[in-house]
């Protein structure tokens, strides 16, 4: 057992209380955040490959010690198999992702802390909080225990909106949570028939028990289990039907703060896809639905945020619309479309905080966010201006940067599965999505100053910039050398195609 | 008869779902919603204990001068027991979060009626 895997959940959530605890001693929560902060991306980059087993021990036929003299009933059946413990499984895409998240985490935690004047102990409690419970959901191989965490999450997300003190912030965490609470039991009650019908939670002893025969993979209980879990995981990937609330929880918190909470919808989203595609993959239309729900995911988000005037709302539907192409990278199956997806999922993590911190400096220095009152920030701030443009180059999928290789790996995905119409889709989404930011950043950036505009911040913090530098260059590095992060994917996305390149 | 509690816990269960999903939907009164959505989560936890329920079964603690192979035997499954302990913390937590938004928009708009609140 590697103690650096269980760190990854502990250290966040250890922070966060002390930030907590330490509400309103300003210098003393900086010193501790940043110095926190800085752990969350060197913590997967230090620990080694492995499992980790919370409050239990191993499989009893791994550890013939503690199976000796334990009745037949037990170790002559698959009980002798199964996992006892809440098992987290480390391997090289969780390391990838783990790594990505805490970074996103950093960055935003640091543009947090020199943004705001008087550090906010409950803000940094909510963000760590929600780094662990983002982090056990990728770790884990324990479908309750990923129910546990996604509901962390989620009150984690809502609680980065509470404190954020944006106009109708309130409103919109309510409307959130009341659905939240209609589709986390909804999520829970598909656990459950699962655990009826194998009589286990650990992922892979379920996976083992469908395949092993011991449970009827045709059973009709699987079916309503696997559309109660899809359901849950619309919800907490802000797929459609739930995509306005998403953006809409996007747009009441700050930018900061929203750089992180779409970095959390990713991450679910390909959390709880993965396990989908483990558990049921062998139902004939789940693919398929996967494929139409991404679809609608892309059109509706990227076609919504052309109408959108609010900046922030803008971005939270153009990220919606980048889940869908994730989406469909893994609905196609295949290894290659599997890597294209979650590589896919990488880059949207990076350039979506990377627009939103972006297009967050003209909050910053404005208060305001309305495109139709900015304008002339070209002049103010011309490198922040050449800096937000490259990220919605990013975006857009414009070469050498990386979206650009992830969307040409999907679309060869697609031609690949013989799905070349998708590609055309994917293809003329890309440039609706390219006009969509232009449009944006022409109104904040190349208009004229409108007359009342007031600017409350004439500089941007020296943090801000060096956060968006690290973001473009990361965004370089994946874009010239995509293989520093599809080296890390393509284990998994083989074990989840089944064999199919 | 052992069996029909099972079912009428499922049932009960089920019951428990649709009123609250008809609550939380239909009604405008925000208090109404948060009751109508407990109604979901404990009719979800409800569930989870109906799955757990052993016919005949005992309590899974296993006492000194028992038999393995008999408490093996007998004793009801304890998961679906630790997972609705956990669901009710988070429910009860979620619950207190929304409550307390409610009483800000309650200060805030002078009104628990939805359509005003949340303008839907």
């Amino acid at each position: 057992m590697n103690p650096l895997i269980a760190l990854m959940i502990i250290v966040p959530i250890i922070c966060a209380l002390f930030l907590n605890l330490l509400h309103k001693k300003d210098r003393t929560i900086k010193a501790i955040a940043i110095v926190m902060a800085i752990t969350l991306p060197l913590l997967p980059l230090l620990a080694n490959y492995g499992l980790h087993y919370f409050g239990g021990y191993e499989p009893l036929y791994q550890n013939p010690a503690l199976s000796k003299g334990l009745p037949s009933l037990i170790t002559g059946t698959a009980l002798n198999t199964f996992h006892p413990a809440i098992t987290y499984s480390f391997q090289d895409a969780q390391k990838l992702f783990i790594f990505i998240l805490g970074l996103v985490a950093f960055l935003a935690i640091i543009v947090s802390l020199f943004e705001t004047r008087r550090p906010s102990g409950v803000y940094g409690f909510m963000m760590f909080m929600g780094v662990a419970a983002v982090s056990a959901l990728i770790l884990t191989d324990d479908i309750f225990n990923f129910y546990v965490f996604f509901e962390i999450a989620a009150l984690a997300t809502v609680g980065v909106v509470l404190v954020s003190q944006v106009k109708g912030n309130y409103e919109t965490a309510l409307k959130y949570m009341i659905l939240g609470s209609i589709a986390s039991p909804i999520l829970l009650l598909g656990i459950a028939l699962l655990l009826g019908v194998t009589g286990n939670v650990n992922i892979t002893d379920i996976i083992l028990s469908l395949k092993s025969g011991a449970v009827n993979p045709q059973n009709p209980v699987i079916l309503m289990a696997c559309g109660m879990i899809f359901f849950g995981w619309l919800y907490g990937s802000g797929l459609p039907p739930f995509h306005t609330i998403k953006s809409a929880i996007y747009s009441k918190a700050l930018p900061h703060g929203a750089a992180l909470l779409q970095a959390f919808s990713v991450f679910t989203f390909i959390a709880l896809g993965i396990i989908i595609l483990r558990i049921f993959s062998y139902l004939p239309l789940s693919q398929l639905v996967i494929i139409g729900v991404s679809l609608l995911a892309m059109i509706m988000g990227i076609t919504m945020a052309i109408l959108q005037t609010d900046l922030k709302r803008m971005i939270g539907f153009l990220a919606v619309g980048e889940l869908g192409y994730i989406g469909l990278g893994l609905g196609l199956g295949t290894a290659l479309g599997i890597t294209a997806g979650l590589f896919q999922a990488v880059n949207e993590v990076v350039i979506t905080a990377f627009l939103f911190i972006g297009f967050g400096t003209i909050y910053y220095q404005s208060g305001e966010s309305d495109i139709r009152k900015l304008g002339g920030f070209m002049v103010k701030n011309p490198k922040v201006a050449l800096l937000v443009l490259l990220s919605g180059f990013a975006m857009a999928g414009v070469p050498p940067l990386n979206a650009f290789q992830s969307k040409l790996m999907l679309i060869q995905a697609s031609v690949q599965a013989g799905l070349p119409e998708l590609g055309v889709i994917m293809i003329l989404l890309s440039i609706v999505t390219f006009m969509t930011f232009m449009k944006a950043f022409h109104a904040v950036y190349m208009r004229p100053q409108p007359s009342d505009l007031e600017i409350k911040n004439d500089f941007i913090p020296k943090a801000t910039i060096l956060a968006l530098s690290i973001l473009l260059l990361v965004c370089l590095l994946l874009g010239l050398f995509p293989q520093m992060a599809t080296n890390y994917l393509q284990g998994i996305s083989t074990s989840l195609a089944g064999g199919v390149p | 008869m052992i069996m029909d509690t099972q079912l009428a816990s499922l049932f009960t269960a089920g019951a428990l779902i649709v009123i609250g999903i008809f609550a939380s939907v239909f009604l405008d009164n925000l208090i109404k919603k948060v009751i109508g959505l407990a109604f979901i989560g404990d009719g979800a936890n409800l569930f989870l204990i109906a799955m757990g329920y052993k016919p005949g079964g005992i309590v899974y603690i296993y006492l000194p001068g028992m038999a393995r192979d008999w408490f093996a035997q007998n004793s009801a499954y304890p998961l679906p027991f630790a997972m609705v302990l956990t669901s009710i913390v988070i429910g009860a937590s979620t619950m207190a979060v929304m409550l307390g938004i409610i009483m800000v928009l309650y200060k805030k708009h002078g009104s628990l009626r939805a359509s005003k609140v949340l303008g839907e």
